[in-house]
C-alpha cells in the first residue's frame, strides 16, 4: 500500500524528530485510507513518555495519547492510520523490540536521524501473523 | 451487558465494529468472551505464553485494570471497557555500558611513557613488553595496565574515576590494534630494521597521545566505520550524538 504525506506535514514530522535528537521522538498519523492507499492529512507530534534514561533507543506513547489521537481523528472525519518514530543514528528498519510492541493494520514510519539531521525514512506494516513487516511506499506530495 | 471499545488497528478483526457487547463477570472472563467471539484478535492481545501483551491496556471506566485487580477485577452490566494500545518501539542498540575513562587514560599514559623510554634507551624488548601487556589486556577485555590503576593509583586517590556511558568494545579493539602495530614494530627492531620499527612505535605513541590529550580514539573510529559497513563482530554503533571515535559527553 502507498502512503502519501503532504510536504508541510512532512516538515513538521522532521522538525519534531530532529528536536528530539539524541532521543527518540514519536507521534501519530491521521488521514484517509482506501483500497489503493493512504493519504496522511495530519501529523500529531507527541512526547516520548519512556521512563528512565533509555529514551535514546526507546519510545512509548501513553494510552491517553492514543485515545486523544482517535478522538482528534473522529472530530476531523479522519482515521488514526499509524505512528512515526525516529531511530537516532540507526537504520530506518524495525527492530525486534518494534515488532514485539507493534500493532497490526497500523503504519509505522521509521526515520533515521543521524547527527541531528533526518537522513532516511521508511514505512512499515506488521504482517498478520506478526512474523515480520512489509514495506510500504512512502511518497511526499508537493502542496 | 457490558461493552468493550476496540481500538482502530483491531477493528478489522471485529467486522469493523468499534464496540462489542461481551459477557463475563470479571475482566479475564470478558476478554475470553471477546476473543471467543473474534478469535483473530487473540495473537494481538496475548503473547504465545497466554499473557496479556505489555503494550495492551485494558481500561474499566477510564481506570487501567492493572491498577485495580487485573484480570480478577469485577465487571458490572453498566461498565464500559476499553482496549487502548500503548504505541512503543525503539532501535536494537543495547543500552550503553559504563566505561571508566580514567582507566583508559592511565593505560594510554603507560603505553606512551614506556614506549618513549624504550626509544630513549634503545630497548626493543621494552616495546615488545608493552605490546604483550596490551595483548593480554585485549584478551581479558580490559585495559592492559588496569592493575596499576585499580590496584595502586585509584585506592590512593591519586586519580579520580571518570565513569561515563559508552561502549567498551571499541576501546578494547583499539588497544588490540595498537598491540599488533607495536608488536610488528618490536619485531622489526629485533630484526634490525630500526627505522620501520621505531616508526611503528611512534605511531602507537602518537595515536595514544591523540586519545589521551585530544579525546579522539582512532581505533574506536575504525571500529565504528566497520560497524557502519556491517562487518561481523562490530555490533556497537557510536553513542547517540557522538562523532565516531570521539569521547562521549558525560
Amino acid at each position: 500500500m502507498n502512503l502519501v504525506i503532504p510536504l508541510d506535514a512532512w516538515r513538521l514530522l522532521e522538525a519534531h524528530l530532529e528536536a528530539a535528537y539524541p532521543n527518540e521522538g514519536a507521534g501519530l498519523l491521521l488521514g484517509h485510507a482506501n483500497g489503493q492507499g493512504m493519504q496522511i492529512e495530519l501529523v500529531l507530534p507527541l512526547e516520548n513518555r519512556w521512563q528512565g534514561e533509555e529514551q535514546y533507543h526507546r519510545f512509548v506513547l501513553r494510552p491517553q495519547d492514543f485515545v486523544f489521537g482517535e478522538a482528534e481523528a473522529e472530530k476531523r472525519g479522519l482515521q488514526l492510520l499509524g505512528c512515526f518514530h525516529s531511530h537516532p543514528d540507526h537504520p530506518a528498519e524495525p527492530s525486534e523490540f518494534d515488532r514485539d510492541a507493534a500493532w497490526p493494520n497500523f503504519t509505522y514510519i521509521i526515520t533515521t536521524v543521524a547527527q541531528g539531521r533526518v537522513t532516511r525514512s521508511r514505512s512499515w506494516r506488521l504482517k498478520e501473523d506478526r512474523s515480520g513487516y512489509t514495506e510500504e511506499k512512502l511518497l511526499i506530495s508537493e502542496g | 451487558m457490558p461493552s468493550i471499545r476496540i481500538p482502530t488497528p483491531l477493528r478489522p478483526y471485529t467486522n469493523g465494529q468499534s464496540e462489542v457487547a461481551i459477557n463475563g463477570g470479571t475482566i479475564g472472563a470478558a476478554l475470553a468472551d471477546l476473543t471467543a467471539q473474534h478469535p483473530a484478535l487473540k495473537p494481538h492481545l496475548y503473547t504465545e505464553g497466554g499473557e496479556l501483551r505489555a503494550f495492551v491496556n485494558v481500561f474499566l471506566n477510564d481506570e487501567d485494570v492493572r491498577h485495580l485487580q487485573g484480570a480478577e477485577t469485577a465487571v458490572n452490566d453498566t461498565d464500559r471497557l476499553m482496549i487502548v494500545p500503548s504505541i512503543a518501539g525503539g532501535n536494537t542498540s543495547a543500552p550503553l555500558q559504563k566505561v571508566d575513562h580514567t582507566a583508559l587514560r592511565v593505560n594510554q599514559a603507560c603505553i606512551i611513557g614506556l614506549s618513549i623510554v624504550a626509544f630513549i634507551f634503545n630497548a626493543p624488548w621494552l616495546a615488545a613488553l608493552v605490546a604483550v601487556v596490551m595483548a593480554y589486556g585485549t584478551a581479558r577485555q580490559q585495559p592492559g595496565f588496569r592493575a596499576l590503576y585499580s590496584g595502586f593509583l585509584k585506592p590512593r586517590g591519586w586519580v579520580q574515576p571518570d565513569v561515563i556511558p559508552d561502549n567498551p568494545e571499541p576501546h578494547i579493539f583499539a588497544q588490540g590494534f595498537g598491540a599488533v602495530v607495536l608488536a610488528i614494530g618490536a619485531a622489526a627492531l629485533l630484526a634490525g630494521v630500526s627505522t620501520l620499527g621505531w616508526g611503528l612505535v611512534w605511531l602507537v605513541v602518537a595515536l595514544a597521545a591523540l586519545n589521551l590529550f585530544g579525546g579522539f580514539c582512532a581505533g574506536c573510529a575504525v571500529y565504528y566505520w566497520l560497524n557502519r559497513l556491517k562487518a561481523p563482530g562490530f555490533a556497537k554503533a557510536p553513542p547517540p550524538g557522538t562523532f565516531p571515535g570521539m569521547r562521549p559527553k558525560a
